[in-house]
């Protein structure tokens, strides 16, 4: 289809020291960007990232904020670190990317895949009040609020035949420097 | 007898039990002691670098800190999650600058947590144990096991950081599986991703990345993966039936931690090493070749 092969991305916001503000926050450096692609070409997901790699650092360059704090690519990224591993100019993309998934949380940007951020507040809520994961209870409170009741009920029972389902939930006996750590960010759900 | 602080992570104590207890018994058979940190709390996983990277350093400078209070000062843990959370601490706090916001975060001097050290269980046995001290204790050669060996993400990316291996065609898995006399297949998915921290939340991910890892060591002729990574073993385990009416091919792989075969090896048997805790089960394949 002629008209699909062309689609120019509009960029609405740009901010102009956005490229020094990723340099300062990230320690990585996009003005050495060979655009050689090498990025894109490694990514485990590229193939269903609405924006690979190679652009995403182009738009750190051009200071396109916005549009990187509300691509889906932010919540579809495994974090395999082959992007950086890869990149001859050493840019740290994963770094970048959890960058720009903290700004836009912090700013209110509604996630595009809402599922990834509740599981990431699930887990950081268990952490906050035990100071430990519970993948049990974590499973099941993620199927109750993402309001998937039954997902994965065959697999769980064949785990729990497997002894490998627990329904504690562990717990550090000094939960004072993990709170203190948790009382300057609003990455958990509250209740 | 070397001795080394021990980080089992959150998964090694649930659903990983099996890779916690054949890891202890390998280890105690090869001289190596690990003293787990008391009290250590998890490592924030995907979850707190995704949405902040601050709690996330913070997290594991409390354990790297609990390293140092043992008075030891290298902590080696068999999870590559938490292997790359603990590594990136440690990396992080080498800046003065990070150290001295992560010390007003915790309240806390990190003057020793500093200088600790971290390394990947896989790396202390090939590093500091040895692939040829491991080789003269074997007792029951792996002989007919035709394995491929995964690595994933983590254990070797990103490279600066980890300084293990090599992060696109890694071999200290192969080597040491090799010793135990194991052959190893040479494939194309040793260090591809098999969807990480994404199992419950984007499982399609995990099905589409799983079902490329699966299908290349089927095609290699694989008749096991083995992993060294709750979470590469959980995917491609517990996904695998998924895959399979996915991608409409039974691949009936199992998914073994390394030190499960090394303790085979090294002549314990398949039920102290947890060897029934797998989904798919190794039964089939091992007691064909006399090894359970």
């Amino acid at each position: 289809m002629a008209a699909d092969f062309y689609k120019p991305m509009r960029l609405n916001e740009v901010d102009s020291s956005f490229a020094q503000q990723i340099k300062a926050a990230c320690d990585t450096d996009v003005e050495l960007c060979l655009e050689c692609g090498k990025c894109t070409g490694g990514c485990s997901n590229a193939h269903i990232f609405d924006i690979t790699p190679r652009k995403i650092v182009q738009l750190v360059k051009l200071g396109a904020k916005d549009t990187l704090m509300s691509m889906d690519s932010l919540w579809t990224c495994v974090s395999c670190h082959l992007c950086l591993d890869r990149c001859p100019s050493g840019i740290n993309i994963p770094r970048i990317m959890d960058y720009m998934r903290e700004q836009a949380y912090h700013q209110g940007v509604r996630a595009r895949r809402p599922n990834v951020e509740l599981f990431h507040e699930l887990m950081l809520e268990s952490i906050k009040k035990t100071g430990k994961v519970a993948e049990t209870p974590l499973m099941i409170k993620f199927n109750l609020h993402s309001g998937q009741y039954f997902k994965d009920a065959d697999l769980g029972r064949r785990m729990f035949f497997k002894g490998k389902l627990s329904p504690f939930s562990p717990r550090i006996k000094d939960t004072t420097l993990v709170r203190r750590l948790f009382a300057r960010t609003p990455v958990h759900r509250e209740g | 007898m070397i001795n080394i602080a021990y980080y089992p992570g959150c998964s090694l104590h649930a659903m990983a039990h099996e890779y916690d207890i054949s890891t202890r018994l390998v280890c105690e058979r090869l001289g190596l002691q690990l003293q787990e940190l008391s009290d250590w709390n998890c490592c924030g996983a995907t979850a707190a670098h995704s949405l902040d990277h601050q709690l996330s350093i913070g997290l594991s400078s409390l354990n790297l800190a609990l390293v140092d209070a043992m008075q030891l000062h290298r902590v080696t843990t068999p999870c590559a999650g938490c292997f790359s959370r603990l590594k990136t601490a440690a990396a992080e706090l080498k800046k003065d600058n990070q150290a001295a916001k992560i010390e007003k975060m915790t309240g806390m001097a990190l003057t020793g947590a500093r200088l600790v050290e971290v390394a990947h269980l896989l790396q202390v046995m090939v590093e500091d144990i040895g692939i040829d001290v491991i080789k003269e204790q074997v007792v029951k050669p792996l002989t007919g096991l035709k394995l491929a060996a995964y690595y994933g993400c983590l254990i070797t990316r990103p490279r600066t950081i980890v300084q293990f291996d090599d992060p696109e065609q890694p071999s200290s898995m192969d080597w040491l599986l090799q010793s135990l006399g194991a052959e190893t297949v040479n494939w194309s998915h040793k260090a591809e991703c098999c969807g990480g921290g994404f199992a419950a939340s984007q499982t399609d991910i995990v099905v589409d990345l799983g079902g490329q890892v699966l299908e290349a060591a089927r095609q290699a002729g694989a008749n096991a993966i083995v992993v060294a990574c709750p979470m590469c073993q959980a995917n491609l385990d517990t996904r695998q039936k998924a895959i399979e009416v996915d991608r409409g091919t039974a691949y009936n792989l199992p998914i073994i931690y390394f030190t499960q075969l090394l303790g085979l090896a090294l002549g314990f048997s398949a039920q102290q090493l947890g060897l029934n805790r797998l989904l798919t089960k190794p039964f089939a394949l091992l007691s064909a070749l006399n090894l359970a």
